[in-house]
């Protein structure tokens, strides 16, 4: 059994990799040290905090492990050694993570030393199914690879708005796709689960908003494989994004989880608009993060047909009222007792209602909630520039598209699930994420996800001339993701073993 | 000062090795009896016990054991566990030359191989937390240091070549030397081809043959004060100067990298209180865990320049007569195999180490007795815990 103590100490140090800083003599520590060794007593009150989350270090030398410890055996083999940051003035150890390391390969170390690399917030290693799971950001991936080093830079708003909207946002999904037939789907690293996803989306959208995460009141992270029963994903990513105002160890931030299937991350986005908006909560950035390891059972086996459909990733959204990108006109969402998809506690696999998924289920719901709003806002499709819908394969979103009377210009840029499968709590957003990446200023979106169980929300949004602005603080766009040339495709097998984690 | 100068009278140790069927105690007790047989000393004559080892808490559920060894030997009389044979030895000598004590037990048993699934697990014990939760191997941090002794020093193409080789002639030549010791763990050749065969194959800087084996066994020496020792024998050896050293537990966090602070301190501050020059040692064991420990502890020493440890065991070993050639002088370095062939059970590992130094000090290491230069006089033994965290110097000599 873990130790929870053991667990929040190394956790709270580990995942954001916190440290101190002698303003004496500038020595610094990967550990929370009230004075300094080198300069004793009269250091107390002058060691300043430092973390290097969101910085780059170098692998200075390494090493290649293909005998690990027992709970780092499903890690297979790989590339270990000691990172440096801030010219060398800290030093910790690390692993390379999102490698996958064959029989055949030759390994040159001097090929991976003295390269830069970013620290990755990883699951730790193996622990039994009912510990407390490890994580970690002392794994690295190398910055000239598929994930570049971003800095994140606060900028101060320049501008308050009426209404509230997205102010920032960011998608994340892993390097490893499957391919088959026309799908390709994201694959997490062995790693990678639903909360390294979160935490990494969360960081994404820090990175594109420019907001100070202090200022964040408010996290909801949407998922349904949560690898936790109970133990919420929106605290671990609380406490690695350090949002809120931080108040000793703990930090000044309201975190839920919320679970509605596939629109669980949707439908807090009006919650999270709705906060902003209230005056007295004194919150002014709400973040809403839908992220999923999308859950399916092996092949022919029942509700097996999902494992055709499944992918990996987050997504992130930043809702407030200065400096937003795209202003929220308006939604509509319903809900109905329709069991077309569900999960039992404890079972490891959902199943589904065949080919009762499409008719009374998504295309209802979805058909409905859209009409609903844009008969509300009064629109036709001519006036909408990007339809987002649901996405659990390219059928179905297709499908509703026609029927609604959108034609191919105005859908198709939403349509990801071919490019990274169905992320399930991330999907529509996802599809969102795609359509601002290109969106110009003054465009409409309407976004309608679905949920099984099932509900609808449907969004309209209005770009503002912020969207340019802020494209060029991020890299890791969803094309930059979807078109990487340092995207490597895995077999059935691999995809499998990946899938189920450490 | 020189009344004071602790002596070992006598010295046991057992087989290092796989040791199935028997228990921890039948270990410890071979050894005392071995070492009490020798010197003609009595269970009744010890004033105290000063022992070591690392994981019989958890190898084998032994979590008080002094206890355990009161119940063992039927004393009641003060006894202490460390965690390295050399640890044991130094609070042994500090005890004496205190006057408190006049003979004294000491003793290292470890039992390794109970534990053969999970002992590299235990093994990270040794090292820091954050280097483990990294994904740290009882190997990885030898082969880093290599990394960065090689990036330091700049070494590369041929010279790269005799380094690599120069590490595997030092495994090569400590399993020769195990040939002529009946209590080694391994005692076959290894051919300079096969270290290097087992790099290539785990496709790593160091291999199988690189490292010392995980291994059982017990070792035991009486130590006396120096009145003390005369009447037990004419001719002991003396313990003319130890000293120790601590090193951050975290090795990417250690300034120098390419080398052991610990081994440094030590020996000098061991050859300060022995008195004797370096370059009077002439049987020197090194903790070599590692090929590379060997070759670096040559440097940290002072036998070698940094960064040129390897060209002298390359020259060396292109035709070895059982000694390194350094400064024109003969170095007799882990004539009993090292712990590469003598085998490594982390707290007997230094009492053999210090059995082997005994033994050719005397003049009773039979087959493997050295001949140095002049008259045989000194010898030092370098026992490190951890990845260089600990280090420890004893300086043996004669009369």
């Amino acid at each position: 059994m873990s130790s929870e103590p053991i667990e929040r100490r190394v956790s709270y140090l580990g995942d954001r990799l916190r440290g101190r800083r002698c303003l004496l003599c500038g020595k610094e520590y990967f550990e929370i040290r009230d004075y300094c060794g080198r300069c004793g007593r009269k250091s107390f009150g002058k060691m300043v905090d430092i973390d290097l989350f969101f910085e780059k270090g170098e692998l200075e030398v390494c090493t290649f492990i293909n005998n690990p410890t027992n709970k780092f055996k499903k890690l297979g083999s790989y590339i270990y050694g000691i990172v440096s940051f801030h010219d060398g003035k800290i030093r910790v150890p690390g692993r390379l993570t999102d490698k996958l390391i064959k029989d055949e390969d030759e390994i040159n170390l001097s090929s991976f030393e003295g390269r830069e690399v970013v620290p990755r917030f990883r699951r730790r290693y193996s622990v039994d199914k009912s510990d407390i799971i490890p994580t970690i950001s002392l794994t690295f991936t190398f910055a000239d690879e598929y994930y570049p080093h971003q800095q994140y830079k606060v900028t101060k708003p320049k501008k308050e708005y009426d209404s509230p909207g997205i102010v920032g946002y960011g998608f994340y999904t892993s390097r490893f796709r499957i391919r088959e037939g026309k799908m390709e789907r994201s694959v997490p690293f062995i790693d990678e689960d639903a909360i390294t996803a979160a935490v990494e989306a969360g960081k994404m959208a820090l990175i594109h908003s420019g907001v100070d995460s202090t200022l964040v009141g408010k996290v909801y992270v949407g998922s349904e494989s949560n690898p936790y029963a109970v133990k919420p994903i929106a605290s671990k990513v609380a406490q690695v994004l350090k949002l809120g105002e931080e108040n000793g160890d703990v930090q000044g931030v309201d975190a839920v989880d919320t679970e509605f299937a596939c629109k669980a991350a949707s439908s807090m986005f009006k919650d999270a608009a709705a906060l902003v908006s209230y005056p007295k909560s004194n919150i002014q950035y709400a973040m809403v993060i839908g992220a999923d390891n999308s859950q399916a059972a092996p092949r022919n086996s029942p509700g097996g047909e999902l494992d055709l459909f499944v992918g990996y990733g987050g997504c992130a959204y930043i809702f407030g009222k200065q400096d937003v990108i795209a202003e929220i006109e308006g939604w509509y969402s319903c809900t109905s007792d329709t069991p077309d998809f569900w999960r039992r506690d404890g079972e490891p696999y959902p199943m589904h209602g065949g080919r009762y998924t499409g008719d009374p289920a998504y295309f209802k719901h979805i058909r409905k909630t859209a009409e609903k709003l844009m008969e509300k806002l009064k629109l036709e499709p001519e006036d909408i520039n990007y339809f987002v819908p649901h996405q659990p394969n390219v059928r179905f979103p297709t499908r509703i598209a026609k029927e609604l009377g959108f034609k191919e210009e105005q859908y198709l840029p939403a349509i990801q699930v071919a490019r990274f499968g169905n992320t399930y709590s991330g999907s529509s957003p996802t599809g969102l994420a795609s359509v601002l990446d290109i969106a110009k200023p003054d465009e409409r979106i309407l976004m309608v996800s679905y949920g099984s169980g099932a509900g609808s929300d449907a969004y309209s949004f209005i770009t503002t001339s912020q969207i340019s602005e802020k494209r060029k603080r991020q890299k890791l766009t969803v094309k930059y993701q979807a078109e990487n040339p340092f995207i490597e495709y895995v077999d059935y097998n691999t995809y499998r073993r990946l899938k189920a984690g450490l | 000062m020189k009344s004071k100068r602790p002596a070992i009278i006598a010295v046991g140790r057992t087989k290092f090795g796989e040791h199935y069927e028997r228990e921890p105690e039948r270990l410890i007790e071979e050894a005392w009896l071995n070492a009490s047989s020798d010197a003609g000393i009595e269970r009744k004559d010890l004033e105290a016990g000063y022992f070591s080892d690392y994981f019989l808490p958890i190898t084998n559920k032994l979590g008080l054991e002094e206890g355990f060894l009161s119940e063992l030997t039927e004393l009641h009389v003060p006894m202490e566990v460390t965690r390295s044979f050399s640890s044991a030895l130094i609070n042994a000598c500090n005890a004496i030359q205190a006057g408190r004590y006049n003979v004294v037990l000491v003793g290292g048993m470890e039992k390794m191989t109970d534990r053969w699934d999970k002992i590299r697990d235990d093994l990270m014990l040794l090292e820091d937390p954050w280097s483990y939760y990294a994904g740290c191997a009882p190997e990885a941090n030898h082969e880093l240091m290599l990394r960065a002794y090689i990036k330091k020093y700049g070494i590369k193409g041929e010279d790269l070549e005799k380094l690599d080789i120069a590490l595997a002639q030092i495994a090569v030549k400590n399993h020769i030397q195990a040939l002529k010791n009946e209590y080694a763990q391994y005692r076959r050749k290894i051919t300079v081809e096969q270290v290097l065969k087992a790099r290539r194959n785990a496709k790593k800087p160091l291999g199988l043959y690189d490292f010392a084996p995980i291994s059982d066994g017990a070792t035991a020496l009486i130590l006396t004060s120096e009145e003390f020792a005369k009447k037990f024998t004419d001719d002991p050896v003396y313990i003319l100067g130890s000293s120790s050293a601590t090193d951050y537990l975290t090795f990417p966090a250690r300034e120098d990298r390419t080398g052991f602070l610990v081994s440094r301190i030590a020996m000098k501050n061991a050859l300060d209180k022995a008195g004797v020059d370096l370059w009077d040692i002439q049987v020197l064991e090194l903790y070599d865990q590692s090929t590379l420990m060997e070759m670096i502890s040559l440097e940290d020493l002072g036998f070698c320049e940094r960064g040129k440890a390897w060209e002298k065991v390359y020259v060396s070993c292109q035709n070895f007569r059982g000694y390194y050639e350094i400064n024109g002088k003969r170095l007799f370095v882990n004539t009993n195999g090292g712990l590469k062939a003598d085998g490594n059970p982390l707290g007997a590992t230094g009492g053999a180490q210090i059995y082997e130094v005994y033994k050719q000090l005397k003049g009773e290491a039979g087959e493997r007795q050295v001949k140095p230069d002049g008259e045989l006089k000194y010898g030092c033994v370098l026992e490190l815990e951890g990845f260089g965290t600990k280090g420890y110097v004893h300086i043996l000599g004669r009369g």
